[in-house]
């Protein structure tokens, strides 16, 4: 299965994992910034309060209505309601649909300049990855956040309000500087997620370690060392990271109980 | 609403939920005279919590008016001075209504001195220095001065407790509301907030108290309710409800807590 010789012919290709690495790590930092500028703006969405048939719960005399289809449509949010779709769609469909739908259809016949990336990686395969992985984490994302701002105690809230400050007050100075102790944690755990699923790219061509792994295969007929190398790159780029996520977590925990 | 001279004026009152299945307040009306220390009792699911959020518009009543200053802030909107119709601003009305909660709600994220400069600073546009001399005033005056640079996390129920009240004081409010201020505590703490009370309650301060310490209720309030079912059933001074109950729901629930 495995020869000494396999690894001798597939280190003759290590440009090509040097070049897969540089690929794969620039592709999950994109992805995880493009990621997260999306993910806020659908968990602001989801959480808005942005009714535009609020005053059909009123009565004539300005008080809430009890019940009824009205008071259900004083409540409709469009902005949260299409926020969930998007989020509820992109978890529940397979990544590697979104990825081909995103190439092969949406992106399909939108000119895109075909420079290289570092003098290596393609742009016009690169960019559509980016999109899609972005998508993708997007939605993710977006409920980490949701559920790091949502975690925070409704008495938080309470006291703020009651306290005179307004909602936009009581989310800038109360609720996100305890909910982004826990939203940062998970996000960079997402980000170790998001460097093992950019390899699902390789199936359009970015140029990252997977797709490295198949050229050395088509070029020398063996996959099985390759294949190690790959195995090996992709550990030593998660399991350090986790492994320092994991400690600031601890660290971030501690400032709880001074 | 000149007529009358009340504080506050509560007119039937409802929070009915589940259209209408749920009625959490079922028309309660009582007007809370300046100075007045009106203690609620009654058993647990009786509304009377319901009843001091809805002061506040933590709960929004389905029915019913609230005139707090000469205003109605159950309506959503309100005719200004020239006549016209304006949203209401509840966050300033909540300004003038401290309120205290049964699990403290200080804000574990900072110091017990910025718990309490916050709304001051940035609701009421108070200088730091002056609403930091403001609350260290506040803080002697419940013995917590040396405590101004702790968190939250390294107080006793009881410190927290007191913080909490001095931090609505810092905002003086008109009126101060305390939802089961006591119930939270352990016992041996229960006498240091109480205390902290009753120096308000001698100073004239306009206070809401529900509660179950009734020592507390027959010695320092003026006026006693008592609700069951989302309803007031009785209200008197100490010695009528203590001394001379009539509901036998009442003379029920005394039996039980004395």
């Amino acid at each position: 299965m495995f020869t000494a010789a396999g690894f001798a012919t597939a280190w003759e290709y290590i440009s090509l994992f040097q070049q897969g690495l540089v690929c794969t790590i620039s592709l999950s930092l994109l992805t995880v910034v493009f990621g997260f500028i999306l993910a806020l703006i659908l968990a602001i969405a989801r959480l808005s309060d942005i009714r535009p048939f609020r005053s059909l719960g009123l009565t004539a005399d300005g008080h809430l209505r009890e019940q009824g289809f009205l008071t259900l449509l004083s409540r409709f949010n469009p902005l949260s309601f299409l926020a969930t779709v998007y989020v509820e769609v992109f978890r529940a469909t397979p990544m590697l649909v979104q990825l081909f739908i995103v190439y092969y259809v949406l992106l399909a016949d939108v000119p895109m300049p075909s420079f290289k990336l570092f003098g290596f990686i393609r742009f016009e395969r690169f960019f559509p990855g980016v999109v899609a992985l972005s998508l993708n984490s997007g939605a993710y994302l977006s409920e980490i956040i949701r559920a790091g701002i949502q975690s925070i105690d409704g008495g938080q809230t309470e006291a703020a309000r009651s306290l005179g400050l307004s909602q936009v007050q009581n989310m800038r100075f109360i609720i996100l500087p305890q909910a982004i102790k826990n939203i940062l944690p998970p996000i960079a755990n997402e980000f170790v997620t998001i460097i093992k699923e950019s390899s699902i790219c390789y199936t359009i061509g970015v140029q990252e370690i997977m797709y490295a792994v198949s050229s050395i295969k088509g070029a020398t007929y063996r996959i099985a060392e390759p294949l190690i190398i790959a195995t090996v790159i992709y550990f030593c780029l998660t399991f350090p990271t986790s492994k320092i996520i994991a400690y600031f977590e601890r660290r971030m925990s501690r400032g709880d109980k001074r | 609403m000149a007529t009358s001279g009340s504080l506050i004026q509560v007119t039937d009152l409802k929070k009915h939920y589940n259209r209408g299945a749920i009625k959490a307040l079922d028309g309660v009306s009582v007007s809370i005279e300046r100075g007045d220390v009106m203690v609620v009792i009654g058993p647990s699911g009786s509304g009377k919590s319901t009843f001091l959020r809805s002061l506040n518009l933590l709960e929004e009543p389905t029915g019913g008016s609230i005139i707090f200053d000469g205003v109605d802030i159950t309506k959503k909107k309100v005719k200004n001075a020239g006549g016209k119709l304006v949203k209401l601003d509840i966050d300033q009305h909540r300004q003038k209504m401290g309120m205290v909660f049964q699990h403290f709600n200080l804000f574990p994220h900072m110091t017990i001195l910025d718990n309490m400069t916050l709304a001051p600073v940035q609701v009421k546009g108070m200088a730091k220095d002056a609403a930091g001399e403001k609350a260290l005033a506040l803080l002697e005056r419940v013995g917590l001065k040396d405590r101004a640079g702790a968190y939250p996390i390294q107080l006793s129920g009881g410190q927290k407790q007191r913080v909490a009240i001095v931090r609505a004081l810092a905002m003086e409010p008109e009126v101060m509301l305390f939802d089961e201020p006591t119930s939270a505590l352990d016992p041996e703490m229960v006498g240091e907030v109480l205390d902290v009370m009753k120096g308000l309650a001698r100073e004239g301060m306009t206070m809401v108290v529900v509660t179950h310490e009734m020592g507390f209720a027959r010695e320092v309030g003026n006026r006693v309710l008592f609700m069951a079912d989302g309803l007031l059933l009785e209200e008197g001074t100490p010695e009528d409800i203590f001394e001379r109950p009539r509901h036998p729901r009442l003379k029920d629930f005394l039996s039980k807590v004395l």
